[in-house]
């Protein structure tokens, strides 16, 4: 047998996709990760070669990350844009010029992105960022700003690497460099988990995080799925929540090579991170309209029930949509009232119905933008987005 | 020397914003467009990133007013050296006197305003200004 065994190690279930067949797998805790695989995958692993094997994974947790830039419209904005498409879920910022009076760090971080200025600016940084680079406990640092400072940093940082600055000449966004570096840097990271390293025993192909796959596939998904441009991918994790847009639904000075951009809600998931999922329902002046609407009352968020768990879920849908829409100041604010096509992906679609579903968006767009009408909503059941990225 | 430009707001008066550009290429500057419906925060930034000499901010629908109240807060949030402000376009709506409108964004931070002026006479003019700089 020679067809592509992909595979995605995800926080709760792993997913093993054969000739279009795709079969999940709850995760048994009490053993690593590869004797889970291994025990319950072994003939399918046995009849692969390791070139025709796939792996994506959200397991290790993925990279924290720090970004110091010159600028919250540029150097900031690029650098998260880039960190995000990479598959990071975790970034904290710094505005350069505010760094004396930026908190430190406490925790220690992966890798910490230096950015400010195009090549011909001179003089954007100084004594102050190896000063608070002195305090900070970070394993990596890379420098994408402009090429004058390259000198000083070098002089002052110690391990610095130097890679084509983010921001091109003419100030638009320049991916590619940094996203290789940080896709390795996650590589490198998986090599150093012995939970996950053990992997690399069963492939020879790069193992790679499940975001950055996902946001791959974007602009395949109409090949397999009856979306319309401009759609948005919605991941309701277990930890996280991602969601992948089209980049026609922002009003913004990026454009990427994709077209398909990502943004992550580190504490939106409905189990690992459940309790700050319930405390943002809690201060959403919505929600309370929500529940009522959906005939539970508020006592619902602390029951541990099939009930609550589909509430939550709902709730976290709500909750997204409101996140990046223009009633939410936040990173990015998507236009939705253009939006055509919401597709629906992660553990949520083996839990909610698709009349759930629609039921729920139909209020956000009701209530919060006040339309008549909701975009379709599609329900990846099988899970395979993932799939139509890992095809190369 | 480079310039920064661009439409302030919710202003979509794209042709302008391209014969500007093309008009200071023209004259010689390096010019950084950041196109139409940009933030003041926006150009604040784009001045910094590039290390521009000149902000030129152009508004033909009116609504400049109402987007460049906050310039002066703003400029004094960063560190700018010997920039030129400048603004150009259709900077009223509706009755205004437009012997109070230059007043008015001279005060809100700007160094040079045309109102309804022509083009090529406010990039003299701003040529000018740079040359008296110098």
């Amino acid at each position: 047998m020679n067809s592509k065994l992909m595979i995605d190690i995800g926080s709760t279930y792993f997913k093993v996709a054969r000739e279009g067949e795709i079969e999940q797998y709850f995760r048994d805790f009490n053993r690593n990760i590869f004797d889970d695989l291994s025990g319950k995958c072994a003939d399918l692993l046995k009849a692969c070669r390791p070139e025709d094997i796939h792996i994506c994974s959200s397991a290790n947790g993925g990279l924290s990350t720090l970004i110091i830039g010159l600028t919250n419209s540029f150097s900031l904005k690029y650098a998260i844009n880039i960190a995000f498409n990479s598959g990071i879920n975790i970034i904290d910022t710094v505005l350069y010029p505010k760094i004396e009076q930026e908190p430190v760090p406490t925790e220690m971080i992966d890798v910490v992105i230096v950015v400010g200025g195009i090549d011909s600016v001179e003089n954007v940084f100084d004594e102050k960022l190896p000063a608070y680079l002195e305090k900070v406990n970070y394993q990596n640092i890379v420098y994408v700003g402009t090429k004058k400072s390259v000198p000083f940093l070098q002089e002052h940082i110690e391990n610095l690497v130097v890679l084509e600055n983010v921001i091109s000449d003419k100030l638009k966004i320049r991916e590619e460099a940094l996203k290789t570096y940080l896709t390795d840097l996650y590589q490198a990271d998986i090599m150093g988990k012995e939970d996950i390293k053990q992997l690399y025993g069963i492939t020879v192909n790069q193992i790679f995080s499940t975001p950055y796959i996902v946001n791959r596939s974007l602009s395949r998904i109409s090949e397999h799925m009856d979306v319309a441009d401009p759609f948005i991918v919605v991941d309701i994790g277990g930890a996280t929540t991602d969601i992948h847009y089209s980049r026609d639904l922002v009003n913004d000075n990026i454009l990427t090579d994709s077209g398909y951009d990502r943004l992550v809600f580190k504490k939106l998931g409905v189990f690992k991170s459940r309790e700050s999922l319930v405390h943002t329902a809690k201060n959403n002046e919505f929600v309370f309209e929500l529940l009522e609407h959906l005939n539970v009352t508020e006592n619902i968020l602390e029951e541990y029930s099939e009930k609550a768990t589909r509430t939550l879920m709902q709730l976290a849908i709500f909750l997204v949509l409101y996140k990046v829409s223009k009633h939410h100041a936040s990173y990015i604010e998507l236009n939705l009232e253009i939006l055509n096509s919401i597709v629906l992906t992660g553990g949520i679609t083996k839990v909610l119905t698709q009349e759930e579903v629609d039921d729920i968006v139909l209020f956000f767009y009701r209530k919060i933008l006040h339309f008549h009408h909701a975009p379709k909503i599609l329900l990846d059941h099988n899970y395979e987005i993932w799939t139509y990225g890992i095809k190369e | 020397m480079k310039v920064v430009t661009g439409v302030v707001g919710n202003d979509i008066h794209v042709v302008a914003n391209r014969l500007i550009d093309i008009s200071l290429e023209e004259r010689g500057f390096e010019v950084f467009n950041l196109g139409v419906n940009t933030y003041l925060e926006e150009f604040m930034d784009a001045v910094i990133e590039t290390d521009a000499d000149v902000l030129l901010i152009s508004s033909l629908n009116g609504e400049a007013e109402g987007w460049c109240r906050d310039l002066k807060i703003l400029k004094s949030q960063y560190d700018f050296r010997d920039v030129v402000f400048m603004i150009g376009g259709n900077l009223g709506v509706g009755e205004m006197d437009p012997e109070l409108i230059v007043p008015k964004f001279r005060n809100y931070g700007f160094d040079l305003v045309f109102h309804q002026v022509d083009l090529n006479e406010g990039l003299d003019r701003l040529e000018a200004t740079l040359e008296a700089r110098k």
